[in-house]
């Protein structure tokens, strides 16, 4: 197996320290596979990290009109397959009103279930080889990992100078 | 909301004050749960004496065959329905409440459901032959399931509610769940590791977690307001008066949110004190969720007004006898049981001090869920039992068998809850950081 690089950790208190040193680095380009850690979704680190709209969208797009197709399609071709007349109603294509019922539950299913895979895709879950630089990222803290850094290089310097509390050198694993 | 709540804690505080507290819950909580496996064993004691005697030890008989136990699955399907509105309309809505109580609503939501999903099954008595009708298979005469009746429409709207509910529920508990596997060692560690899909809290899961939860939330308002219009429209796309009307999809979706609501409130009083939450789940919040409730049971005032209305209005004289036997027949018991509990004894709420008041809104909250119980039972039973020609007409009377099961999915439904609230955190602990003050350097 392909081996993990080292690097250096670095651990921030405040979510305007970290925001700030994303910013700095964003325009640099020795800090090339740089991680940022964060306890819950701040809106801010979005922003300073500068990513576009995630591809999450075209999952559910695509499963939502998959379900759409599937819903329709299901209720039409059983019609077709053994038609009835239920109340006086012809099936088939008379009975479309009946069928959006079918079509827009499996628009919703099929969407909520690859919007789902397109998280878990995209967020490259599940991982089973994670590994978990510091347990206090899932807490209260903020974190920025550099791969293939040294603690008294540049990338170093820099993220001491936006506060980090702590630097640490990551071995290869 | 978050600049009214006045927060003693930090966001350092949560994972601690929250985690801490499932280790070690007050004995309350064993003796809680301990009364729900008894209620349980009453259930499955009776689905029992059901199948091995027929289901005829129910109260059902002709005309009234949907008698207790569609009622029993309406209103869990109702109770279900506060969890996903708090989880995704809420959240689209951004009311920053939401994000302590959303976690144990969504609980509540899929056990509702599991609970509700049981009882078309004891419902038909002998439940293997159900096979047949539950997956979209052609039977052995190559016969497919009429997707024209309100019955297909909603076994496929409550099994895509229970999935949405569950996967929503299950995202929200990912990051959590990292949470937990950090502060735990050995086997533990492996399982919550597991669970939680090797979450590691990076700035891109956290991009793309959020867009997949608001893609999530936008699924989900729709379906919340589908599903339960499609559960009205079992009843409303039959000719049955009292039934056949075009309010029943409004009507029903704003009940099942009242009754939700108050569902929540319910659970979340007692849990928030034996899990020793008070600092994370704040009164104030408490209070937003007893808004909701009034607004909601305001709006299911209105509606039961307006039913009679327009009963009165479409000179129907078969519409108008149902109503009027309602209100003064052999089902006026019922009838205003459900008026008080739904309407009139929450209006105490307006005042700022009963909100607050935690005993007065508990007795107030219970009485609604039992309210809304006697809606649903309204509504089915006196419909059914007295149609258009008197000879059939008939009466309801629920049995013991009724009875057991009734008390049986109270304690199936709280027994999963309860199980829920022990091992995993029942407030999002990632969402509540989110509304707690902000971890800076300076103070702005």
């Amino acid at each position: 197996m392909k081996k993990r690089p080292g690097g250096v950790l670095a651990v921030y208190r405040y979510l305007d320290q970290v925001t700030d040193a994303m910013k700095k680095i964003r325009d640099r380009n020795d800090f090339k596979d740089h991680e940022v850690f964060s306890p819950t979704s701040y809106h801010e680190i979005e922003e300073a990290a500068g990513f576009g709209a995630s591809p999450v969208r075209f999952f559910t797009l695509a499963g939502a009109l998959t379900g759409t197709v599937t819903g329709f399609g299901l209720a039409l071709w059983t019609d077709f397959d053994w038609p009835m007349v239920v109340g006086g109603k012809l099936g088939g294509l008379y009975s479309i009103p009946a069928y959006v019922v079918i079509g827009f539950e499996l628009t919703i299913l099929f969407g909520g279930l690859m919007t789902i895979l397109g998280m878990l895709v995209m967020g490259r879950l599940p991982n089973p080889t994670q590994r978990i630089l510091d347990p206090r990222f899932t807490d209260d803290r903020f974190g920025i990992f550099v791969p293939n850094a040294k603690l008294e290089g540049e990338q170093a310097k820099l993220l001491k100078q936006c506060g980090a509390e702590e630097l640490r050198l990551i071995e290869p694993m | 909301m978050s600049e009214e709540v006045k927060w003693n804690r930090t966001i350092s505080d949560v994972n601690n004050g929250i985690l801490a507290n499932l280790e070690r819950p007050h004995p309350t909580f064993y003796v809680a749960w301990g009364f729900a496996i008894i209620c349980v064993i009453i259930g499955a004691s009776t689905w029992a004496w059901e199948i091995t005697k027929g289901v005829g030890i129910t109260g059902k008989t002709s005309p009234v065959y949907w008698g207790v136990l569609i009622t029993d699955f309406v209103f869990w399907v109702g109770i279900g329905h506060a969890g996903t509105l708090i989880s995704a309309i809420l959240f689209l809505f951004r009311a920053k409440w939401r994000n302590t109580v959303n976690r144990s609503a969504e609980a509540m939501t899929v056990f509702a459901v599991i609970t509700a999903g049981l009882f078309p099954l004891i419902h038909v008595g002998r439940l293997w032959f159900a096979l047949y009708w539950f997956p979209p298979l052609p039977n052995t005469n190559n016969l497919w399931p009429n997707f024209r009746s309100p019955l297909v429409w909603d076994l496929f709207a409550i099994s895509t509610y229970l999935t949405i509910s569950l996967l929503f529920w299950y995202m929200g508990l990912v990051p959590d769940l990292a949470s937990i596997r950090d502060r735990v060692k050995g086997f533990k560690r492996l399982v919550y590791g597991i669970m939680c899909f090797g979450w590691r809290g990076t700035a891109k899961q956290w991009h793309h977690y959020e867009a997949g939860y608001a893609f999530l939330a936008a699924l989900a308002t729709p379906l919340v307001l589908s599903v339960h219009s499609i559960v009205s429209w079992d009843f409303a796309m039959s000719i049955q008066p009292g039934w056949h009307t075009t309010i029943f999809p409004p009507y029903f979706v704003a009940g099942a949110i009242l009754s939700g609501c108050a569902m929540v409130y319910t659970l979340l009083v007692p849990v928030r004190k034996m899990f020793r939450m008070e600092e994370f789940i704040r009164p104030e919040h408490l209070e937003a969720c007893i808004k909701l409730t009034l607004l909601t049971s305001t709006i299911v005032f209105y509606a039961y007004a307006v039913e009679f209305f327009v009963a009165w209005y479409s000179g129907n004289p078969y519409e108008w006898a149902i109503f009027e036997k309602r209100a003064i027949g052999p089902y006026a018991f019922y009838f205003w049981v459900m008026v008080f509990c739904n309407c009139i004894f929450p209006l105490i709420w307006w005042s700022k001090r009963m909100r607050n008041n935690v005993a007065v809104s508990m007795v107030v909250a219970v009485l609604i869920n039992v309210g809304m119980w006697f809606e649903r039972y309204n509504i089915i039973v006196s419909s059914l039992a007295e149609d258009f020609l008197p000879g059939s007409w008939g009466h309801f009377q629920p049995t013991w068998g009724d009875i057991g099961l009734t008390i049986g999915s109270f304690g199936w439904f709280f027994f999963w809850f309860f199980i829920f609230c022990k091992f995993f955190p029942i407030v999002s602990m990632s969402e509540l950081k989110l509304i707690m003050p902000k971890p800076l350097s300076k103070k702005h």
